[in-house]
């Protein structure tokens, strides 16, 4: 054959021709110090570690800044309070109407504390792709689909996992306990002065909304785990400052020094991957095994842009028993239901990795 | 409570578009328009195959993030079972709109809600397939989903097809799926409080909705006793016979 050996860098070859070059990496006869990974040096199955930062911004209640390879994400977590007579359509809420369901005690999953987060809209996600985070996001324009996608995913998961609790977030107007009046026990004050309970009940003043900001500084594929993680991260690192009402100038005010810890419920772990076709323009599809695939964890940029089908899955083994919060799989149709169920342990092995983050 | 209503459908309500399909059960009802393949515009053309633009409108207000992101997930389904390969450089647009949805009254209604939307899921799927094949637009393969969500009554867990928004609210899980007419799984999203077992059952029960083998192929007691095991609707026979009256009626002058 006279035809010409072109020798391209590594660099070039992967920009002119990046499916080709990735199938070569994938496909590399194995030798005992070079196995076939993939571009990044990663085997197939191997995950960026995950480094965890948190209370790394001094204004916010709580903040986390997470690494994920190159792929980098600060999440700033910032409470404001909303008095009640804001809300439109407020309903009050009896604080001994919860304590009977127990709703006090936490374990309300489904009943009135995540109607109140997401009727009043008191957890707010947002998320930005900083310019210059990645080539392919430009100055100057709207929030791409990929930002306000994200965004719509961790809302739902936010509430859907139950991770904050309304608790937490209620500011209540105890008049007893700030009078330290002549009766300290509340249950002998019930019956006798039923006249005086109007004012001498407690009452909801306020709600914390919680805006939790997320800004990505650096974006190198997989963004939606790293962005999960710096919510849950940034959410146990939350303390809000103790809140009372003064009833002389009406207003809710804050203490300065003291502060109370967020109770955050559980531990999710996103975790996903891609599958990567051999053919790129194959129908993909056209009968099952006719190619070869590979499902590649934790995909960078240059794996997403090359992945049509991904999963994303969300569990939580913090009570022992593995539990899926969520499974997002779109895409393709190699992922069957026996690939996603081997997936959970895949999840569960990165849960135990990113638990040891957090600690 | 599981909706007892059939699906209905049907297929070229709009004169204008190549293709379109409109489409209620559950309490929605989709009206979809197919154009295409037309030519892409400049930032969207792909040199391969053609650009599938999905716009979801909802039923009230303006589109938001939720709908954005009901919109990726339709596309990166339907890019699937479309012949993409077939039309490069080209757009095929699908437009949905949402006429009717079913209201919680429990709940104050709030016009953008970003939580996502499970139950709308399926409806807007189905009426995208039907639409594009009112459009005569050529796929590998139809598809058709279904929603189910695991809920707690009376101490066990039960299994609700196309759960009512209320019903939604109060349920451990909730689990969209949707299945091409080869039987793969196409797209899966799930959302609550459940386990590997769990979403298997889930599995199954869909699958029996959406990829129910014709009932042609078994006799007639096997055939009745099988109607009543799995019982909701049977989303393909379904899809099947929408097009088979919509043939028949075109044909008609012949």
């Amino acid at each position: 054959m006279t035809a010409p050996m072109i020798s391209l860098p590594a660099p070039i070859f992967a920009k002119i021709s990046p499916h080709p070059f990735l199938v070569r990496n994938l496909t590399r006869s194995s030798t005992a110090e070079h196995p076939p990974c993939r571009t990044n040096g990663r085997a197939t199955q191997e995950f960026r570690p995950v480094r965890i930062n948190a209370a790394s911004l001094s204004h916010a209640h709580g903040s986390a800044l997470v690494r994920l390879g190159d792929t980098t994400v600060i999440c700033g977590v910032r409470g404001e309070l909303l008095p009640v007579e804001h809300i439109p359509q407020f309903r009050p809420v009896d604080k001994e109407q919860l304590r009977q369901k127990g709703e006090d005690g936490g374990d309300g999953g489904d009943g009135i504390g995540r109607g109140e987060l997401r009727d009043y809209d008191l957890l707010v996600p947002n998320i930005e792709l900083a310019t210059g985070s990645a080539p392919q996001f430009l100055p100057g324009v709207p929030p791409i689909t990929l930002a306000q996608t994200l965004s719509t995913r961790v809302y739902s998961l936010l509430h859907s996992t139950g991770l904050v609790e309304a608790r937490d977030l209620r500011v209540w107007y105890s008049p007893k306990e700030q009078k330290r009046g002549e009766d300290t026990e509340m249950g002998v004050a019930g019956d006798g002065r039923e006249e005086d309970m109007d004012e001498d009940e407690e009452r909801l003043v306020a709600y914390w909304v919680l805006y939790i900001d997320l800004l990505f500084i650096s974006y190198d594929g997989n963004p939606f785990d790293a962005a999960w993680a710096a919510v849950v991260a940034a959410l146990r690192d939350t303390g809000l400052p103790l809140a009372r009402w003064d009833p002389d100038r009406e207003m809710v005010v804050c203490s300065k020094t003291e502060r109370r810890a967020l109770n955050v419920r559980g531990l999710p772990v996103a975790c996903s991957a891609a599958v990567f076709m051999e053919k790129e323009h194959s129908e993909s599809g056209a009968g099952p095994g006719d190619s070869g695939h590979w499902l590649l964890l934790d995909p960078d940029r240059l794996e997403e842009s090359l992945c049509k089908e991904v999963i994303t899955m969300v569990v939580d083994c913090s009570d022992g028993e593995t539990r899926i919060k969520s499974i997002e799989k779109q895409g393709g149709t190699l992922l069957g239901r026996e690939l996603i169920r081997g997936y959970a342990g895949i999840a569960e092995r990165r849960w135990k990795e990113v638990r040891r983050a957090m600690e | 409570m599981t909706a007892t209503t059939l699906p209905e459908a049907a297929l070229g309500v709009l004169p204008r578009a190549d293709g379109s399909a409109r489409y209620s059960h559950a309490g929605y009802t989709v009206t979809a328009s197919v154009n295409g393949p037309i030519e892409a515009q400049r930032r969207d053309e792909h040199a391969y195959e053609a650009h599938i633009d999905v716009i979801v409108r909802p039923a009230a207000g303006v589109g938001g993030t939720r709908e954005r992101h009901l919109e990726s997930i339709l596309q990166s389904s339907l890019a699937q079972i479309i012949l993409v390969k077939n039309f490069p450089r080209s757009l095929i647009q699908i437009v949905l709109q949402v006429e009717d949805s079913p209201e919680n009254d429990y709940v104050n209604t709030k016009l953008v809600q970003a939580s996502l939307n499970f139950a709308i899921m399926p409806a807007l799927m189905q009426t995208a397939v039907l639409a594009l094949l009112s459009a005569a637009v050529p796929m590998r393969a139809t598809a058709t989903a279904t929603a189910v969500a695991i809920m707690h009554q009376d101490g066990a867990k039960q299994t609700v097809v196309d759960p009512h928004p209320r019903d939604i609210e109060k349920a451990q899980s909730v689990h969209v799926l949707a299945f091409t007419s080869h039987d793969e799984l196409l797209l899966a999203e799930s959302e609550g409080d459940f386990t590997v077992k769990e979403w298997d059952n889930v599995y199954e029960t869909a699958r029996g909705i959406c990829c129910r083998s014709p009932p042609q192929a078994k006799e007639g007691m096997a055939m009745l006793l099988d109607d009543e095991s799995t019982g909701g609707p049977d989303m393909r026979q379904f899809l099947r016979s929408t097009m088979g009256f919509k043939v028949a009626a075109d044909l008609h002058w012949k």
